[in-house]
């Protein structure tokens, strides 16, 4: 039941792209991309933060499988947002980095939370790495804002434009269902691992 | 009130459960010896129970309160597998940091009384860096004891320990117990923790194999309690 | 007020041990007058234009070595697990965690204020002309730069690569105080006031540090204790 609702959530984010077909052979399609790719990442940051927080109250893993499958989720969409910037870069002038505003605030942001991903995976033991984690995705997450407003001051003339015209909405809707999907395949992964992990210290202490 | 109370404790390592249930009660006055195999969970119940870290699953109580709250922790003494004292510093000046954050009254009165308790008066000035390792477990002894703890909590105290400080550990313990103070320990050496105990539990793969009294048998035969409840 | 006194307690302790064997300070003394002397290898430090961005390169001789410092914090508690006595005291993780971030402070301060004179003699800039906006300011990026280490300290205490770790952690949380500190810092250590134009980054750094000094006094608990 389960796999025939993922299934349909894929269906239909296809078929919103194809709505916008005739939009993205008109114009740049990096334009249409990045922008909503960004929104994704922003969107799975906020579902990190809150299961990170919702672990510590709760203390059930379920949610610290969730907060690490938004995290990779959202670096991997904003890791494709700043390419496809790349290129709309390269399109526009010639240059492949311009140090706009955006990007490289989106950068810094990706790196923030690619720090999570590198704590998680130093801490060997599982409860202790959830715990931390979810501290982790707190401090990153508040610094967003931070790491937004300041390069904005930095490079003042580019400024923080994130123009969402009705296509980019469209995209940004289907984006977020791709990754609701893809996050519910982690989650699952992430469920299957804890498992072994934990039949494997059963064997161990027999 | 009991002094220590083990209220369905569970501890999870991920999905693995390392302790299981576990329903344990100390009395205050008695000595509790925790006795299990290695990988039995001894030392991870007592790290619950000190405050270290959080159980999975229910509560422990210290004379009815939290073991993270301050007010309880200042009743709680703990060795563990560390002396808990800095190499860089003088002994005196470790007992006397131990006594300010006990909030004890004349931190430096109490930190001169407990080095002439353990025997350790003459070194009181000198780095704990030079200290042999008898005098250095025997000032991880007296740092239990400064702020005259209502608890003690004891991770295998006797290991490691040279005869000089297994005497003072146990002359201690007794005083200790006499004036009303509760004792957990866990302990692989039986004959000296069984010789000081009034109950004994025993830990087999995280789960309470047996909680009961000390009797004379389980004293004249350390092994008796594996054979007849664990494992053997 | 106890919980001040307590800060008080760790604050001394951790100073005097510091003090006594002076490893952490000493190496990251060193460090900095290492980097400031390869910056000055890098780029001309009679040159103009240099001159303008090396308030830029003195926060990235601090934060690099204010990372020495930061790295001992928790992990002068490991050995004889001193860290199961401070945690088993009748202090709350917040006090512990103060008390080590003023004596970090105070450390890595120490350090700058040696850097600078040593800055200002190789780029012959007149740091002393604007010297109590530019203490603010070394004050409030040092201070950001203390509490996120210090967290950063106690995260990494018990994994394998902490000295790795540790910088990987603090850095990109600190983007906004330090991209901050360094425009602030161009102008300042070259005599000029603070523009209005960036008298915004003054804001965001105090807003950054008392963000992230509640978030760490609310949050240390749960990282000491699980």
């Amino acid at each position: 039941m389960r796999e025939k609702a993922l299934y349909l959530i894929g269906v239909l984010a296809v078929v919103l792209m194809a709505y916008n077909l005739a939009e993205i052979a008109a114009q740049p399609s990096e334009a249409l991309f990045y922008i909503p790719l960004a929104g994704v990442a922003g969107l799975a940051a906020v579902t990190a933060l809150v299961a990170g927080i919702a672990f510590l109250r709760t203390r059930n893993f379920q949610f610290d499988a969730l907060a690490v499958a938004a995290t990779e989720v959202g670096l991997a969409f904003l890791a494709a947002g700043i390419v496809c910037g790349c290129f709309l870069t390269h399109a526009e002038g010639g240059r492949w980095w311009s140090w706009d505003a955006r990007l490289t605030a989106a950068l810094v942001c990706w790196l923030l939370y690619a720090t999570y991903l590198m704590l998680r995976h130093a801490v060997q033991e599982p409860s202790q790495r959830a715990a931390f984690a979810a501290v982790w995705s707190v401090f990153a997450f508040l610094d967003v804002p931070l790491v937004v407003a300041t390069i904005a001051w930095w490079k003042p003339a580019a400024g923080m434009r994130m123009d969402w015209t009705p296509s980019r909405l469209l995209n940004l809707l289907a984006l977020a269902m791709v990754g609701t999907l893809l996050t519910v395949v982690r989650m699952r992964q992430e469920e299957a691992r804890r498992e072994l992990d934990s039949l494997r210290r059963v064997t161990h202490a027999i | 009130m009991s002094a220590v109370a083990v209220d369905g404790v569970w501890k999870f390592y991920g999905d693995y459960p390392a302790l299981r249930d576990i329903r344990l009660e100390a009395a205050p006055g008695t000595c509790l010896a925790l006795i299990g195999r290695n990988g039995a969970g001894k030392t991870t119940l007592l790290r619950i129970i000190a405050g270290f870290s959080r159980p999975g699953r229910g509560h422990i109580r210290i004379f009815g309160g939290e073991p993270r709250d301050t007010e309880t922790r200042r009743k709680m003494g703990f060795i563990g597998h560390g002396i808990s004292v800095y190499d860089e510093l003088s002994a005196l000046e470790n007992l006397t940091l131990y006594g300010k954050l006990y909030g004890l009254t004349d931190p430096a009165r109490s930190a001169r009384e407990w080095l002439e308790r353990t025997g350790l008066a003459r070194v009181a000035n000198g780095l704990v860096r030079e200290f042999s390792r008898g005098m250095r477990q025997r000032l991880a002894v007296a740092r239990a004891f400064l702020h005259e703890p209502e608890v003690l909590l004891l991770d295998e105290p006797f290991t490691a320990l040279d005869d000089k400080a297994i005497a003072v550990l146990q002359r201690l313990l007794r005083e200790a117990l006499a004036s009303g103070k509760t004792v957990v320990m866990s302990t692989h050496q039986l004959r000296e923790a069984l010789e000081l105990a009034s109950h004994v539990a025993l830990l087999a793969r995280g789960q309470v194999a047996f909680h009961g009294p000390c009797t004379p048998e389980m004293v004249a035969d350390p092994g008796y309690v594996y054979a007849r409840y664990g494992e053997g | 007020m106890r919980f001040f006194r307590q800060v008080w307690v760790v604050t001394v302790k951790d100073l005097r041990a510091e003090l006594r064997t002076k490893e952490a300070i000493n190496s990251s003394l060193a460090f900095a007058l290492v980097i400031l002397l390869m910056f000055s290898f890098a780029f001309d430090p009679l040159a103009d234009t240099t001159r303008e961005i090396s308030g830029g390169l003195l926060w990235i001789v601090f934060a690099f070595a204010g990372t020495l410092v930061l790295n001992r914090s928790f992990a002068r508690e490991l050995p004889n697990d001193c860290l199961d006595g401070l945690i088993a005291a009748p202090i709350s993780g917040s006090a512990l965690f103060l008390g080590k971030a003023c004596a970090n402070f105070l450390l890595v301060m120490a350090v700058q204020l040696v850097s600078l004179p040593v800055f200002g003699v190789f780029y012959s800039v007149p740091w002393t002309k604007q010297f109590p906006e530019l203490l603010l300011v070394l004050v409030l990026g040092t201070w950001g730069l203390t509490v996120v280490g210090t967290v950063s300290s106690a995260l990494t205490v018990n994994i394998r690569l902490r000295e790795l770790m540790l910088p990987m952690l603090t850095y990109p949380i600190m983007f906004p105080a330090l991209l901050g500190a360094m425009e602030l810092t161009a102008d300042l250590v070259t005599g000029s006031p603070i523009g209005a134009d960036k008298a915004g980054f003054l804001k965001m750094m105090i807003g950054f540090d008392v963000i992230y000094t509640a978030v760490s006094l609310l949050l240390v608990e749960t990282i000491l204790v699980g």
